[in-house]
């Protein structure tokens, strides 16, 4: 009993940061432009295969003799990846938001936009690698820390300690940096924030960054922990982790890290009293429950402070 | 300094000013008043370059300041390299920002080197209760403070040409006074001020020009006192 407590709580926290992290970009983007940016779980798809395919080619002309430190390889892949998926999260921004934007559009036709643009990465990602799942390589060698019955594998701490790193990271860019306190400020205000002498595209860019970043570090450590890749496995894990961001409250980035784990213990704990086909059912009707009491969640403020 | 030229613009299909002309000089402060929808913050909104939906589209004319034309500059480098600053209507303050943070967030665009500690303590003498409640969060100051607040950040920004929209707007009739006087105490200190208000008589007493618009288009200009004694101007804005 006392053992697979643990060993669940373990569970729901690695599953949690995965979740955390990604509500988090939802949460940057939310709360600089009020878009809900659906085509997200597609990036943190796109940063999976952009691993798998970096980590693929490295093996294959870098490294050919292999021998190399997995740590290593991780430590050169996840900027490389952080890199391309901020390209890519920058040029959706670019090619499909901001024309938006420019031309005064509803915030609902941006929303719209963002649908279509997930389900194109999708598809696009579907006509590159065919339907089949690619596997992401193994490059650390699991390794299991057993005490009293608990087991831990070294990729799962990796998954938490990862969290809780890029929170950290976040929080302090917002609150103690002058580009942070431009997007807190755009949060609230913004049609102020050129009159302070700031280029709202450009606090818009940088979001966009940073949330493509964190989706890039979730989407390495998925791949590693889980090597399947399918084009379609941002779908469900970025609606949940969406849904994660809201029941947290949006309004704060600290919603959107408790949400994310929030959501992991009820999967987690319900999965080790029900049948795992109830898993979903019975979180979102939780979830559902939480959000008829609060509809802001639990960190949300009614008014429009976001972030 | 500032020089509007025929200047036509709309919202959508709707012309909202219908070719205006008026200037500013260095040192000046101006006013532009007139009723509730004339297009006083239409022009102003039109000199900060602000983008749409809010602010209108420029169809004719020219804004011409310090010689340069104002309309291919976006709106955050009119205020970072050309130092002009709005303080709009209805303050857009940054709520969820300390009162100190509001004023530093201003300082975005100002060179390293800048002296942000005289801005700071220029902006804290001119209004004592914004330095008491400067760790305050700002949605929490009362409309006078929030008003205060907004200029102080316009004067942050480090700009020697502000533009205020309506200051007086929502406060209480001393407070409206002690602003104004602000506002004059700035003006000695070389900053040219473009002001616009719906309290015509007010504005016409403090300012050294000022100029009439109804309906998109300049009807009458002169200096306050003029304008004052004008009897057109007194019949429809000073109540007789």
């Amino acid at each position: 009993m006392f053992t697979s407590f643990f060993q669940n709580i373990i569970n729901a926290l690695q599953w949690g940061s995965f979740y955390s992290m990604i509500a988090l970009g939802y949460c940057l983007v939310y709360g600089v432009l009020r878009l809900i940016n659906f085509a997200h779980g597609d990036i943190f798809m796109v940063a999976a295969y952009l691993g798998f395919i970096f980590i693929t080619f490295l093996f294959k002309y870098i490294f050919v003799g292999g021998g190399v430190s997995g740590w290593l390889i991780l430590a050169i892949t996840l900027p490389v990846v952080m890199f391309f998926t901020s390209v890519l999260g920058v040029f959706i921004e670019r090619v499909a938001y901001r024309p938006l934007r420019e031309k005064g559009a509803h915030r609902l036709y941006v929303v719209i936009t963002a649908l279509m643009v997930g389900l194109i990465l999708e598809n696009g990602n579907l006509a590159l690698f065919g339907a089949s799942s690619r596997k992401f390589p193994a490059i650390i060698h699991r390794s299991v820390i057993s005490f009293s019955g608990v087991h831990i594998t070294n990729l799962k701490v990796l998954v938490i300690i990862a969290a809780f790193v890029t929170f950290a990271f976040l929080q302090a860019i917002v609150n103690k940096t002058k580009i942070g306190m431009a997007m807190r400020a755009i949060s609230y205000d913004k049609f102020a924030i050129p009159l302070m002498g700031i280029p709202v595209n450009k606090v818009i860019v940088f979001t966009f960054i940073l949330g493509s970043s964190l989706a890039a570090v979730a989407g390495v450590l998925f791949g590693m922990s889980y090597p399947v890749l399918n084009p379609y496995m941002g779908m469900i894990i970025g609606w949940k982790a969406f849904i994660a961001a809201v029941v947290g409250g949006i309004g704060d980035i600290k919603g959107a890290f408790l949400g994310g784990f929030l959501l992991g213990f009820i999967e987690i704990l319900i999965v080790s009293f029900f049948s795992s086909n109830l898993k979903d059912l019975i979180s979102f009707l939780i979830l559902l429950i939480i959000l008829v009491i609060k509809p802001t969640g639990f960190y949300g403020v009614a008014k429009s402070t976001k972030i | 300094m500032l020089e509007i030229k025929d200047l036509k613009v709309r919202y959508g299909n709707i012309e909202a000013l219908h070719g205006i002309s008026f200037t500013v000089d260095k040192g000046e402060i101006v006013t532009l008043i007139g009723a509730n929808g004339a297009g006083k913050t239409t022009t102003l909104m039109s000199i900060a370059r602000l983008p749409r939906p809010e602010a209108p589209t420029v169809i004719a004319g020219d804004i011409i300041y310090d010689g340069e034309s104002l309309l291919n500059v976006s709106p955050d480098v009119v205020v970072a390299e050309k130092r002009i600053a709005l303080v709009p209507e209805g303050r857009h303050i940054f709520g969820n920002l300390s009162v100190q943070e509001n004023l530093q967030i201003a300082t975005y665009a100002l060179d390293k080197d800048a002296n942000v500690k005289d801005a700071y303590e220029k902006v804290y003498s001119l209004f004592p209760r914004l330095y008491e409640r400067r760790k305050q969060r700002s949605e929490s100051l009362s409309g006078g403070e929030q008003q205060m607040l907004a200029v102080g950040r316009a004067l942050m920004t480090g700009s020697n040409f502000i533009m205020l929209d309506e200051p007086s707007m929502g406060l209480a009739p001393v407070l409206v006074y002690d602003m104004f006087k602000a506002l004059r105490q700035m003006n000695e200190e070389n900053m040219t001020i473009l002001l616009i208000e719906q309290n015509a008589k007010i504005a016409l007493e403090f300012a050294h020009r000022g100029y009439v618009i109804d309906t998109g288009e300049i009807v009458a200009s002169g200096t306050g006192k003029e304008l004052m004694e004008n009897p057109d101007v007194k019949k429809a804005y000073l109540g007789g």
